[in-house]
């Protein structure tokens, strides 16, 4: 988990509790790293559609590994064979170990059968990360899109995820949305388990 | 005793297989492994009871043969997990913190970053962990 919190100092190295240890990295670390990644892919990049692939294939290789790592965490876990039930553990279990907290909403899309958005006041990813001018629509959560991507991918859900900016009344920064576009043998699958 | 573990890959392809006993050939355990594999796709496709035994991970005893009894368990990502053991009295409870124990190892594996997900797994210690799991298992002992 990206740690949000404050380091605490102990005084006395006996006085550190015997817990598993802290599940936290730290956020500048993280951001640091990201900075690098973005900055490297650049360089061996021509245009925008391809860094936008290169994170969300970074982002998937993780997607896959953190799935495999929740389902042995979570004690009474069970396979998630229905698309809600998919949705709901990248929302809240994915969300909360990757971020340290759920994700903002979970929405389905009205135009689309196939379409659901997660969105985001602010993705942590892009919290020190500002876009130049002449990137146009380029978004740095294509990582965390790619990450989604894995998860649902090695859940036997196959879905193109894409990240998008949202520009909301009322608020500076825009809105950032995780638009998952599902296969179709997932909905025929869906339909046929009685969703 | 255990005679061999193997890991397979949702596409059925073979990840992992190691044997612990010298006397048996592998390519027995082999034919013995690919065998379970049916029955397991069997068990996730036509459920037995109602709509709940879809989701569990623990899959149990699959196939007794005249000296072997071989038990699967399945993750989320469809990645098979099988254990063939000589023992005709090993308890259920002992089957399932072995493959907790597997399961973890495992994911340990996987999270390497060298490792593509789809190709065996090369890792020794990998290897290493299992051989201390299977010696760690014997009847009689929970967990």
């Amino acid at each position: 988990m990206i740690g949000v919190g404050k380091i605490k100092q102990y005084s006395n190295v006996l006085d550190k509790p015997l817990s598993r240890g802290r599940q936290e990295v730290s956020l500048s670390a993280f951001a640091f790293l990201f900075s690098e990644l973005v900055q490297y892919s650049q360089t061996q990049v021509d245009n925008i559609a391809e860094l936008e692939r290169r994170l969300e294939d970074a982002g998937y290789a993780v997607g896959a590994r953190v799935l495999e790592l929740l389902c042995h965490r979570e004690k009474g876990n069970r396979r998630e064979t229905r698309l809600l039930g998919i949705l709901s553990f990248v929302h809240s279990t994915v969300w909360k170990v990757l971020f340290g907290k759920v994700a903002d909403s979970l929405e389905k899309g009205t135009e689309h059968e196939d379409e659901y958005m997660i969105s985001e006041k602010e993705l942590l990813v892009n919290r020190f990360i500002s876009i130049p001018k002449d990137m146009g629509a380029f978004n740095c959560g294509a990582f965390v899109a790619g990450i989604v991507r894995g998860v649902l991918d090695g859940a036997g859900f196959p879905a193109v995820v894409t990240a998008h900016f949202v520009p909301m009344e009322g608020q500076q920064r825009p809105r950032t949305t995780i638009l998952i576009k599902f296969a179709e043998e997932v909905l025929r699958r869906e339909s046929r388990l009685g969703g | 005793m255990i005679a061999s573990v193997a890991v397979v890959g949702h596409q059925n392809n073979p990840l992992y297989l190691q044997s612990f006993t010298e006397a048996d050939d592998a390519l027995k355990l082999h034919h013995i492994v690919h065998c379970s594999l049916d029955v397991i796709d069997e068990r996730v496709n036509n459920p037995k009871k109602s709509v709940l035994t879809l989701n569990e991970s623990f899959l149990g005893l699959l196939y007794p043969t005249e000296s072997y009894k071989v038990y699967g368990y399945l993750t989320n990502t469809k990645v098979k997990f099988l254990m063939v053991t000589t023992d005709l009295n090993v308890k259920d409870a002992d089957v399932r913190s072995f493959f907790r124990r597997f399961h973890a190892a495992y994911v340990d594996a996987v999270s390497n970053p060298f490792h593509v997900p789809g190709k065996k797994i090369a890792s020794r210690t990998f290897a290493k962990r299992m051989s201390g799991i299977v010696k760690g298992f014997s009847p009689g002992t929970n967990g």
